[in-house]
């Protein structure tokens, strides 16, 4: 059974907008609602995320796109969790929301902390080098973006 | 310090963000030894601190009344009825139903197969493009004609069981075979049947006749042969027809 609460912070984290967020969550749960009226209830959690992730997909690419480009990358400081904390969760969702496919996708489940890599790899069809380089730039990246946005932090 | 190996270190990269036991032995084996480098302790307290946003993330009041449709998205469980009904477990089943018969029929194949099959389903083929004209017209006993496969074609052994032996035959002939080697063949008067004596194939460690015991029925393309083995030369009588046409004479005693 999907865990909806998680399935609602997958939505905010690939959509960055919480009202995005709920269109997507509800139909989702809605289009699951009718399967079961109709005797084909969606046969395990991974398709609630499959298809709040298609629904998310479709939606973010009707919104405005973020500028392409590579993004500065640096290690992982060992102040990062003191960064991370003064963070609010919607600046972390409009970063994620924000990443090329399917990276986006990839850090949205990662840290939702629900599946196993095995689990990721096979609801997004990927190999698990593809799924770790994505998980490991993801952590340099952002932590670029930390050192730039939570300064005082980083100067500590 | 030793650094990890490239698909350690992609497990690594992977590793479960709670602190609890790694679902596959890999994972397990790559999370220990990452644990021994110095940058894995950063990158845990990284992800933590993250997960610990993502779950901070404020669902509003009207998600929260969907989550009482929980039980509802839920479903029924798929019944076995409906699963073995699935087009896909329908067309698996139906593919290894056929492949079932295939390796039965295989294996019947090989549990009737006798030294010589080939060479005697080859001669079967003879026997349908066979005419009573192709014969040299000798009108006997079938017994009696292995004195004059002997004397003009020196050729040894090449003896008509008894329960063949009366008939009476229309003609005989004698021809080479690449894969049969001499190859004697009779046309009976009764239902058209023929004769065949055709030297058994040798062990080609040993290089004595492959034989076997009573009587082996072959089939092909409507005509069936049962097959002797003895003194080194097989003997096949060939008729059209099924095994019953066969049947009563190999019963003859």
């Amino acid at each position: 059974m999907a865990n909806l609460p998680q399935l609602y912070r997958f939505c905010f984290l690939m959509t960055g907008e919480s009202s995005k967020a709920q269109d997507v969550f509800q139909d989702t749960v809605r289009e699951a609602a009718f399967l079961v009226a109709k005797g084909e209830a969606p046969a395990d959690r991974y398709w609630f995320f499959r298809e709040a992730r298609w629904r998310c997909l479709d939606v973010v690419a009707r919104g405005v796109q973020p500028e392409e480009g590579t993004n500065e990358a640096c290690e992982i400081s060992p102040q990062a969790p003191e960064q991370i904390e003064q963070l609010e969760p919607e600046q972390l969702a409009i970063w994620i929301s924000a990443a090329p496919e399917p990276q986006r996708s990839i850090l949205a489940l990662y840290y939702l902390d629900e599946f196993t890599y095995r689990e990721m790899m096979s609801m997004l069809g990927l190999k698990l080098h593809e799924l770790s380089r994505a998980i490991a730039s993801g952590r340099r990246e952002f932590q670029a973006w930390l050192d730039a946005t939570v300064p005082v932090a980083a100067e500590k | 310090m030793k650094r990890l190996s490239r698909g350690l270190r992609a497990l690594a990269d992977c590793a479960p963000i709670e602190n609890v036991t790694a679902p596959d032995r890999r994972m397990r084996t790559a999370v220990s030894r990452a644990k021994r480098m110095d940058d894995f302790a950063a990158q845990q307290s990284f992800d933590q601190a993250i997960a610990n946003l993502v779950q901070a993330i404020p669902v509003s009041r009207e998600i929260e009344e969907w989550f009482a449709n929980e039980k509802m998205a839920e479903g029924a469980k798929r019944s076995w009825r409906k699963t073995a009904f699935h087009p896909a477990i329908l067309a698996i089943g139906i593919a290894l139903a056929v492949i079932a018969v295939v390796a039965w029929i295989k294996f019947d194949e090989q549990m009737h197969a006798f030294p010589g099959t080939a060479t005697a389903k080859k001669l079967l083929n003879v026997a349908a493009m066979t005419r009573p004209s192709d014969f040299e017209p000798v009108q006997a006993e079938a017994g009696t004609l292995s004195d004059l496969f002997f004397m003009k074609y020196r050729l040894e052994h090449y003896d008509v069981p008894r329960e063949f032996s009366q008939q009476r035959t229309i003609g005989v002939r004698k021809f080479d075979d690449d894969e049969a080697g001499e190859v004697a063949q009779i046309g009976l008067a009764e239902k058209r049947m023929q004769l065949f004596l055709f030297p058994a194939s040798r062990d080609s460690k040993t290089g004595r006749p492959e034989e076997f015991e009573g009587w082996r029925y072959i089939e092909q393309e409507g005509w069936i042969g049962a097959v002797q083995a003895r003194n080194g030369i097989l003997f096949m009588a060939a008729v059209r027809g099924t095994k019953k046409d066969l049947a009563p004479y190999l019963a003859k005693q």
